[in-house]
């Protein structure tokens, strides 16, 4: 899998490509709109990241040209610009998603999995991790032979957070995913909701399945390698 | 009428002038036409004295009283022209006495004698006598057959009379005037402040969320013209630097979040890299802690920003207040027992109101995280809706440490915070309640706080009702209905 990032501000287009070169992906950095062009015309790509404020040849313009040239390209746009109108913008021009700046980079390797139909689409009904089992259809969570019952939020939570056993989730992901944008850092009721959690899920077991994973957020693990 | 506008004051003022100046040429008038009028009977009366003076000089030496009182009626005719006419010879033997005149406005008979027995000169005075007054002058004449006193006069009466009727004129008119001058001089201002009062209801209109529109320029010339230029010039300049301020918020929120990802994702590659030490990740997770915060702030003020640009209402939908809250305290329950404070929606009744459910949503929410993060463990935090006059309310009620006076009229202030280290502990950037306003400005909602140190505060708003409720025909439906607001236009910043 080859990835193009069109991204003028080199930091963060050397982390974002660290991160995906260690998901195993082969990944190509432009540090502008002609040189991103450049790369687009010689490579074949599955996925282009794009973010919107470029130099020399702007992100909107790009991607214009980009669906005009390789119509089945998916493409995911960074930008800082989060209002309404601009997401939608976007998306008419052709985005296939959008990233808000700034972003969790676990976020990031969501989406782009998501988009390159890797990520966790295969849906399955029963998830489990460990001795830790949740029910999609019936909506039950057992640990061992143990039923723990739980209110729909609760569920959601585990639900999101064993969507992808040992991925760190930050609080903005599970508050999105979970909740809406209202809560959108006003109360730390995301922390509130895990505490609850645990006290169901891990406290009365010896060994605990939900991690903090200080100042990124949480996941759901068998093993601790500490 | 309000007794301290131009318009009254003026009208005030243009009546006591012209009460002052009516009264003057009045009192001017009425005594310049008595002397005029006294002044011409006294010429009269001189020349009937001198008629009879010729009467006496010509008169031949023993000439009979009868011969002279003949002559007298003759040439004079007291009776006939409404005259006194005595004529007495020293020392004190009456000659003549005229008859009662034709008009019976005195009796010759009760007229007194002369007070000044022989005057030297001819004296003019007035004379009382029970018919009323008469002008009398008295003439000593010295002739060939003895010295006379010659007594001539006429009544005072028409004279009275032309004044009484003057003086009735003058205060019949008085009244009609100053009426007439207090009218036109309140009507005339308040015409002259017509474009003053288009002015100010434009004024009125302009908030700092729309600054494009401008006042009507009076063509009037003069100072009001170019006090409405002038405004017109300061709202222009106001605009300028309002949207400069605007641009650079959004801009600077904007230009922050690059970086921003930068510093999270290499933190966060660090804390999730498993090689490294625990004390490291320990340290960049408190690191990233801050980065939260700063990003929370960021986010704040590019809401702000886009709130400002018109962004608050971008919907406009019936919203049923009551089952908002409900569903938004349902969510906000946990949060609440975390912290052992209950909430209690006491009463949710079901009011309609029109907006942006989103939004509104968003204000719930601050209200109930500003009042979790300001009441202690085992506190009360309820909520109500309820339709009351002519508004759709709801009250957000804790019983928390309550907010101090002085502190009240700027809890809605960006970055306002009464206790610095209290919120600051509780994680807040003061921007909560700021959006909170913003989104109800954008609805048209008023909002009021009420609240005692110690003992509890009471947020309450009060948003417009759509003229029209659906589904709820029971609710009575208010006499006062407030217009209902369009949706703001979407512009860019």
């Amino acid at each position: 899998m080859r990835l193009l990032i069109i991204e003028d501000d080199p930091k963060l287009a050397d982390f974002v490509a660290r991160g995906l070169r260690a998901e195993r992906f082969a990944v190509d950095v432009a540090g502008d709109g002609l040189e991103g062009q450049r790369h687009l015309d010689a490579y074949q790509y599955d996925l282009l990241i794009l973010d919107l404020m470029l130099p020399k040849l702007g992100g909107g313009e790009l991607l214009k040209r980009v669906r005009r040239a390789h119509s089945t390209l998916p493409v995911l746009v960074l930008t800082a610009r989060d209002a309404t109108e601009d997401k939608v913008r976007h998306f008419e021009a052709g985005a296939d998603d959008y990233l808000t700046k700034p972003f969790d980079y676990a976020e990031l390797i969501v989406r782009v999995k998501a988009l390159l139909r890797r990520a966790p689409v295969e849906r399955t009904d029963v998830l489990r991790i460990g001795n830790l089992e949740l029910n999609r259809l019936t909506q039950q969570v057992r640990r061992g032979d143990q039923r723990i019952d739980l209110t729909a939020k609760e569920f959601a939570v585990l639900e999101y957070l064993m969507s992808s056993a040992g991925r760190v989730f930050s609080r903005t992901m599970i508050l999105e995913h979970v909740w809406d944008q209202s809560f959108e850092g006003v109360t730390n009721i995301v922390d509130v909701y895990v505490r609850y959690l645990r006290r169901k899920v891990d406290d009365p077991f010896a060994v605990k399945l939900i991690h903090t994973v200080r100042g990124v957020g949480y996941c759901v693990r068998e093993a601790v390698q500490e | 009428m309000n007794h301290r506008s131009l318009a009254f004051r003026l009208a005030v003022w243009y009546a006591l002038l012209l009460s002052c100046t009516f009264a003057l040429v009045g009192t001017g008038m009425f005594y310049g036409l008595e002397q005029y009028l006294r002044a011409t009977v006294r010429d009269s009366l001189r020349r009937r004295t001198v008629q009879v003076e010729q009467i006496l000089q010509q008169a031949p030496e023993g000439a009979s009283n009868d011969a002279i009182a003949a002559a007298i009626n003759t040439r004079v005719a007291p009776e006939f022209n409404n005259r006194f006419v005595r004529v007495t010879r020293a020392p004190t033997t009456p000659v003549y006495l005229a008859g009662a005149p034709a008009d019976h406005s005195f009796d010759p008979a009760a007229v007194p004698p002369e007070r000044n027995t022989w005057p030297t000169k001819t004296v003019v005075r007035p004379v009382a006598t029970p018919m009323g007054q008469l002008m009398i002058s008295a003439t000593p004449i010295e002739t060939v057959s003895g010295r006379y006193l010659i007594e001539l006069g006429t009544a005072l009466g028409p004279i009275e009379a032309v004044q009484r009727r003057l003086l009735n004129l003058l205060g019949l008119m008085l009244p009609v005037l100053v009426v007439c001058a207090a009218g036109g001089g309140y009507l005339l201002v308040h015409w002259a402040l017509r474009p003053v009062e288009r002015m100010s209801q434009t004024a009125a209109h302009i908030s700092v969320q729309d600054l494009d529109a401008r006042l009507p320029v009076a063509a009037t010339g003069d100072a009001l013209q170019r006090l409405s230029i002038s405004l017109n010039h300061m709202l222009a300049r106001l605009s300028d630097s309002m949207q400069t301020s605007r641009r650079f918020l959004a801009d600077a929120s904007h230009e922050l979040r690059t970086p921003l990802t930068v510093i999270k994702g290499i933190l966060q590659e660090i804390a999730g890299n498993e090689s490294a030490s625990s004390e490291v990740r320990e340290r960049v997770g408190s690191v990233l802690e801050e980065v939260a915060r700063l990003e929370h702030l960021v986010s704040g003020l590019l809401v702000l920003s886009r709130l400002d640009a018109g962004d608050a209402q971008r919907e406009s939908v019936e919203v049923n207040l009551g089952e908002l809250t409900a569903s938004t305290v349902e969510q906000m329950r946990l949060v609440a027992e975390d912290r052992g404070i209950e909430l209690q929606p006491s009463a949710l009744a079901p009011v309609m109101v029109r907006g942006d459910r989103g939004r509104l949503k968003q204000v719930i929410v601050n209200l109930l995280d500003n009042a979790i993060k300001f009441t202690p463990r085992g506190g009360l935090v309820s909520l109500r809706t309820q339709q009351r006059d002519g508004y759709g309310m709801l009250e957000v009620i804790d019983n928390g440490i309550g907010i101090p006076a002085s502190a009240l009229p700027h809890v809605f202030d960006r970055f306002y915070r009464v206790d610095e280290a209290r919120s600051r502990a509780e994680g807040g950037a003061g921007l909560g309640l700021s959006i909170v306003r913003s989104i109800c400005v954008a609805h048209g909602a008023e909002i009021e706080v009420d609240s005692v140190v110690g003992s509890g505060s009471c947020f309450r708003l009060k948003f417009p009702l759509p003229a029209r409720i659906v589904g709820f025909p029971a609710a009575p439906l208010p006499e006062r209905t407030a217009p209902i607001r369009d949706p703001s236009p979407i512009r860019p910043t």
